[in-house]
């Protein structure tokens, strides 16, 4: 090839490279904060769902259906489930993904590592959704620390 | 070909989705509720009508050998763009969208209008181009949404019209995606045949 084409190509190719990266930074600097808010205030509003009072508040993920399930467990002084939020999933539209409901989730309240937080025992399993409740539950027992 | 006809092949006549049928990935993946799919054929149109724009302009001076390099810089920098500002000011919608949103720079409705027009044919019609396919992946899109949103949840825009016990669940799962679209092709089909 010649070289005069090929470093014709490459100072295109860079010149494209540049004002797109020069672009990109611009765009960057001017969203970062909103984005960094946006991140704040749903966090923030997520530790205050899941802990009203004193306490805790712990990650933790189990495997679901086709995904890890991300929850975030309140958990009180006395060592009791205070508040539980679904931080993310990719359960079945449906099925597993009912995992979110209020419904359900309520169950878990309350619950300490003495219980034994396990599906069809003292948890109600969703219908159709067994895996995605037991990983739900699992999740849970993780969070009290009892796996 | 003229201007108006450049705008009007996008949206029937050569309809990416139903007609050409490029870029299913994301209409079968995100088409599973009506608001889902506009906010996405939205961030489509924001990106295939600016980097038309930008492969238009610049087509003259893009070296052959390395157009489709080049294609792809432009295109993934709309992208990401569009990614930051969909996370700064439409947060709801852009965790909804999830992984959809970096995964338009790999449409193939993208790098083919970038391919096989815009870097061929003059800025005005580049761009009118780019509306004109936008529409079509738009009304395909959010057909696909509508149909697929009422079917599985009895529901059309977040608003429950019917009882959720009544309705299919399979047509907010994948296979309902694969079922609207076939529909959708036989029927466009159909009423083509009868304006012939």
């Amino acid at each position: 090839m010649d070289i005069n084409k090929l470093i014709k190509q490459s100072l295109v190719l860079l010149l494209v490279c540049v004002i797109s990266a020069g672009l990109l930074s611009g765009v960057y600097l001017i969203t970062k904060d909103k984005i960094d808010n946006n991140a704040q205030i749903a966090y923030k509003q997520a530790m205050e769902d899941v802990l009203p009072e004193k306490g805790k508040a712990v990650t933790c993920e189990a495997q679901g259906y086709s995904a890890p399930i991300q929850l975030l467990v309140g958990v009180g002084e006395n060592g009791k489930v205070v508040g539980i939020k679904v931080l993310s999933q990719r359960e079945t539209p449906g099925l597993g993904a009912n995992i979110t409901d209020l419904k359900f989730l309520k169950q878990f309240i309350g619950k300490s590592a003495k219980d034994s937080i396990e599906a069809k025992q003292d948890i109600d399993a969703i219908t159709g959704a067994t895996i995605s409740t037991k990983a739900v539950c699992k999740a849970v027992r993780k969070a009290l620390g009892k796996e | 070909m003229s201007l108006w006809q450049d705008f009007n092949a996008g949206i029937v006549k050569e309809n990416p989705v139903l007609r050409i049928m490029i870029g299913l990935c994301p209409v079968l993946a995100v088409s599973t509720n009506a608001i889902n799919a506009l906010g996405m054929s939205l961030a489509v149109a924001f990106v295939l009508i600016g980097s038309n724009l930008v492969v238009a302009a610049i087509r003259k001076i893009i070296p052959d050998q390395i157009r489709i390099p080049i294609f792809i810089i432009i295109i993934s920098t709309f992208v990401t763009v569009c990614d930051y500002i969909m996370q700064a000011y439409f947060p709801a919608l852009y965790t909804s969208l999830g992984v959809f949103v970096p995964l338009i720079v790999v449409n193939c409705i993208i790098l083919g209008r970038a391919e096989a027009f815009a870097y061929k044919n003059p800025v005005l019609n580049s761009v009118l181009d780019g509306v004109g396919m936008s529409l079509g992946f738009t009304l395909a899109l959010v057909s696909i949404g509508m149909i697929r949103e009422f079917l599985g949840m009895g529901a059309v825009f977040g608003h429950q019209l019917i009882n959720p016990a009544a309705t299919a669940l399979l047509m907010i799962l994948p296979p309902g995606a694969f079922l609207t679209i076939g529909f959708l092709m036989a029927g466009l089909n159909k009423l083509e045949n009868k304006v012939q």
